[in-house]
């Protein structure tokens, strides 16, 4: 493989920071939701990229588990957002604001 | 039976307690148990007293250690109580007449509701009268001192709902306050001067020598003393000037201005003065004060007991005015004579103050002598107790009260002193006048009110009786002559006094006294009862005279423009200081702090993607910070 | 020019620009056809980095699945209308920009002060660590070494669906119009 591993690690650090402000401009429960998986993403390809580079598979256990954790985080954050749909008839995050001080 | 001696306040003491606890269930019934302990400690009293008879002269005199109260370096004090004639008199009067009030206030507080909590003052009040009197250290002495002044309190405010009697009580309390304030320090000073605070060392008696310290003190630092502890007696007997609260006081029940402000607690100052005289003789200046205060103290309040128309104030007066004679006595160091006129005290003066008892119960409570006269008929039981003990007073012989004032009186002119012996004559005549007045306004002339009198039952006059038979024995018995038994007896303790020969005998000087009483009682029948005298419109006729009587000179209006009108000012400065800076400072800070909390709700602004924003913030941030330290 | 060269150099683009276009579509089903799309290209990142069991399930798992029930719910709530694009917190989506770009200069400045722009990773990799293929190299670390974690995330994926029932699980059954009709008392009563 020739490709510099910092190459990935370029495209994930991008990624990631595209999920970041993906989850802070968004106001659709469900895109928020979406942009955490795109975050969740981008840390997966540095943790392979890594492997890769450390030459052991340690990196794609972590990437594994991770997928694990999303899958079950999804489920339940999915869940959450059908909850609070049924009850505020909305999905936008800024109308959940009962905390407000 | 004298190392029983602790019995003696201790069971007041516990029927204090057991009254506190189970008066609400004992009802009525407490009064008995409080009765039943004054009189069982009047038992020890007289069989501790027996065992002292037994025991010769000079040797009357046990103490009684109980244990070390206060062990500081050198400071040491020990509950210790003290078995001397002079003593075991002050026993006797505050249980023997304690027991009898006792005894009269179960039927005078009968439908009080709240009667198990005033028989346990009662109660703690002779257990700590008790303490006073018996103990044999000037701290031990101090704590039951201030005893009798908490339970003063607390009994004179007993009827607290009223407004009058709770400021009476708060007015008699910080006015003894003042005079215990200075005691206090006088006690300091002792301690200072002697190392010790037992009466032994200090008062130059006793095993130990009074020189624990060396020379013991100066003139100087004697009268220091003296005259502080005269400033708690004058506080605690109501002498001038810190009198003021004794009228008032008068708002408690009666059987309380019978037993505190009347035969026991305001002769403590008494107690005070002759139990210390060795310090107080140490110094000329501090006998002296004593008996100017005590002379001008007797007329004082006997021209004030005239101006009054409120009948216990009028007595009240007057018990100011006796103390005031003995302090006189004591000033002249005529101690026994003090002693002397202090228990015959005891007996008519509760004898009258239980009688204008029975005349309020009679009356509904009615206290103004203008709404009484003619009660002879209604109450003639009643009417002679109030008779006997009035004449009592007012020297009539062979009462009580003669004997007792005469002795003090000529003794003034056999020292030498004529102008104290006519200033006291002069009170002599006043005191009888003052005292005749009420018993003619109340029970001899016509009739100022319309209902009919009833008279107490049985219960409250077997009491009055005793007393009564007190007030008409106990000078004959125990003072008939200036050494007589009473004197001889307290001997020991207080020395005999010598009077010196004068150019009158004492036959003329008796004559005098008598013709002096007679005089001023004949002339109350005929201001108050013959009805030739419409002695009703003399305050119209000469209205500053009148105001100067009735308001006692306005000394209490004097003290209000000199303590409390300052004082007023002082406090709504410090009020203002209070509300402005101290408060002031508070309030801002609290205002300042709930103004900067309404910005936080800004940041507390419930969107989600704000918290968010906030938390990439401080990632960022700290990502710079690594990377910049690395 | 080596083939990984060209594979990355193709689906990097592609990639970052799926990204941004997730970012910029204001209908949830597009963003989710975008992230799609964005997860296929990791996929290939996957493959390319030797890690062809995760490209499996990336694809799977990712692709399939997740995205699969994001569609399902958007579609369930309805909410595949058109987001509007008015920011009411003021200042948060320039902050937002400022701070997203920030973050990824920094982590581009770490990658390289950390691993360095011109490092490769050693060739040898799929002969050496990938023996017998990389599913079976990757069973071999997950079931030796990390076999507690392993059994740990069933435990996870057990709370995670039982928590699903109760979320999902409706509370009340509403009352329908016929038995509230049935029912005398909560009609009001009229009096004549």
């Amino acid at each position: 493989m020739r490709t510099p591993i910092s190459y990935f690690l370029v495209v994930s650090a991008m990624l990631f920071a595209i999920g970041t402000v993906g989850v802070l401009v968004r106001k659709n429960a469900l895109v928020v939701f979406m942009s955490i998986e795109l975050q969740l993403n981008a840390v997966n390809l540095a943790f392979v990229s890594f492997s890769r580079m450390h030459g052991n598979l340690n990196g794609q256990v972590l990437a594994f588990f991770s997928m694990v954790v999303a899958a079950a985080e999804v489920v339940v954050g999915l869940a959450i957002i059908v909850t609070v749909y049924r009850r505020r008839r909305s999905a936008s995050v800024d109308d959940v604001s009962v905390l407000r001080g | 039976m004298l190392d029983a001696v602790w019995v003696i306040p201790a069971l007041p003491l516990a029927g204090a307690v057991a009254n506190l606890f189970l008066g609400r269930r004992l009802g009525t019934k407490a009064g008995w148990l409080g009765t039943a302990a004054v009189g069982a400690a009047f038992a020890v009293t007289v069989a501790v007293l027996l065992d002292l008879l037994a025991l010769a002269g000079p040797e009357r005199q046990h103490i009684v250690d109980l244990y070390e109260w206060i062990a500081a370096g050198d400071f040491r004090v020990q509950v210790s109580f003290l078995v001397d004639p002079l003593s075991m008199t002050m026993a006797m009067v505050v249980t023997g007449v304690g027991a009898l009030i006792h005894l009269y206030a179960v039927g005078y507080m009968e439908h009080d509701p709240r009667v198990g909590r005033f028989f346990a003052y009662f109660n703690l009040f002779v257990a700590f009268m008790l303490v006073l009197v018996l103990a044999d250290n000037y701290l031990l002495l101090y704590v039951g001192w201030e005893g009798v002044g908490l339970c003063s309190y607390l009994l004179i405010g007993f009827w607290f709902e009223r407004p009058a009697a709770a400021s009476a009580a708060k007015k008699a309390f910080v006015t003894t306050r003042i005079g215990d304030a200075a005691m206090l320090l006088g006690i300091v000073l002792v301690f200072v001067h002697f190392g010790s605070l037992e009466f032994g060392p200090v008062l130059g008696w006793g095993t130990s020598p009074s020189t624990v310290t060396g020379a013991g003190p100066s003139e100087g630092a004697a009268t220091a003393i003296a005259l502080l502890l005269l400033a708690g007696a004058v506080g605690k007997s109501a002498q001038l000037p810190l009198h003021v609260w004794l009228p008032d006081a008068m708002e408690g029940p009666t059987p309380v201005s019978a037993l505190i402000h009347a035969a026991t607690m305001v002769t403590a100052g008494v107690y005070l003065v002759v139990r210390s005289h060795a310090l107080f003789e140490m110094s000329e200046v501090a006998l002296t004060a004593v008996l100017v205060v005590g002379l001008l103290s007797a007329i004082y309040a006997a021209l004030a007991s005239i101006g009054q128309f409120d009948l216990k104030r009028a007595l009240a007066y007057s018990t100011m005015s006796q103390i005031g004679f003995m302090f006189f006595a004591a000033g002249m160091g005529f101690y026994a004579g003090a002693m002397l006129l202090l228990v015959c005290h005891a007996f008519y003066k509760a004898l009258l103050f239980l009688t204008s008892g029975n005349v309020m119960h009679g009356l509904d409570d009615e206290i103004d002598l203008r709404r009484m006269g003619g009660l002879k008929a209604d109450m003639p039981v009643s009417a002679t107790w109030f008779a006997i003990g009035a004449l009592s007073l007012a020297g009539i012989p062979p009462l009580a009260g003669f004997f007792a004032k005469d002795h003090i009186v000529g003794f003034a002119y056999l020292s030498g002193r004529e102008l104290a012996w006519v200033l006291a004559s002069i009170g002599a005549f006043l005191s009888a006048l003052y005292i005749a007045r009420p018993l003619f306004l109340a029970f001899f002339g016509a009739r100022r009110n319309p209902s009919h009198a009833h008279e107490a039952p049985w219960r409250m006059h077997a009491p009055l009786a005793v007393l009564a038979a007190g007030a008409v024995v106990s000078g004959l018995l125990l003072g008939f002559r200036a050494e007589g038994v009473l004197a001889r007896f307290l001997e020991p303790a207080l020395g005999l006094a010598e009077p010196g020969h004068a150019d009158l005998s004492e036959a003329v000087l008796i004559a005098i006294s008598i013709v002096l009483a007679v005089a001023a009682v004949g002339l109350a029948w005929f201001v108050w009862a013959s009805g030739r005298v419409d002695w009703e419109a003399f305050p119209e006729r000469q209205p500053e005279l009148a105001g100067w009587l009735s308001n006692a000179f306005y000394l209490n209006a004097f003290y209000a423009w000199l303590v409390r009108a300052p004082g007023m000012g002082l406090g709504r400065g410090l009020r203002s200081v209070d509300d402005r800076i101290v408060d002031g400072a508070v309030n801002e800070v609290a205002e300042d702090v709930e103004r900067a909390s309404r910005l936080a709700p800004v940041l507390q602004s419930g969107f989600v993607r704000s918290y968010a924003l906030a938390f990439l913030l401080g990632a960022v941030a700290l990502l710079l910070f690594l990377g910049l330290r690395s | 020019m080596p083939l990984d060269h060209v594979v990355f150099w193709v689906f990097a683009p592609i990639s970052v620009g799926s990204a941004i276009a997730m970012l910029f579509q204001r209908n949830a089903v597009h963003a989710a056809l975008f992230l799609i799309v964005n997860f296929f290209t990791i996929a290939v990142f996957y493959l390319v980095l030797g890690a062809s069991f995760l490209f499996a399930v990336q694809i799977i798992v990712y692709a399939g699945a997740i995205m699969v029930l994001f569609l399902f719910v958007i579609m369930l709530l309805g909410v595949d209308r058109e987001e509007t694009l008015i920011e009411r917190l003021r200042g948060q989506r320039t902050l937002a920009i400022v701070l997203g770009t920030g973050i990824a200069l920094e982590l581009f400045f770490a990658i390289r002060a950390g691993v360095g722009f011109a490092t490769k990773a050693p060739a040898n990799f799929d002969e050496v660590v990938n023996e017998g293929g990389n599913a079976v190299a990757l069973s071999e670390v997950l079931f030796r070494d990390y076999f507690f974690p392993f059994e740990v995330t069933s435990v996870l994926l057990i709370v995670a669906a039982v928590a699903v029932m109760v979320l999902a699980a409706r509370e009340r059954r509403a009352v329908t119009r016929a038995e509230q009709a049935a029912s005398p008392a909560r009609q009001p009563e009229r009096v004549p």
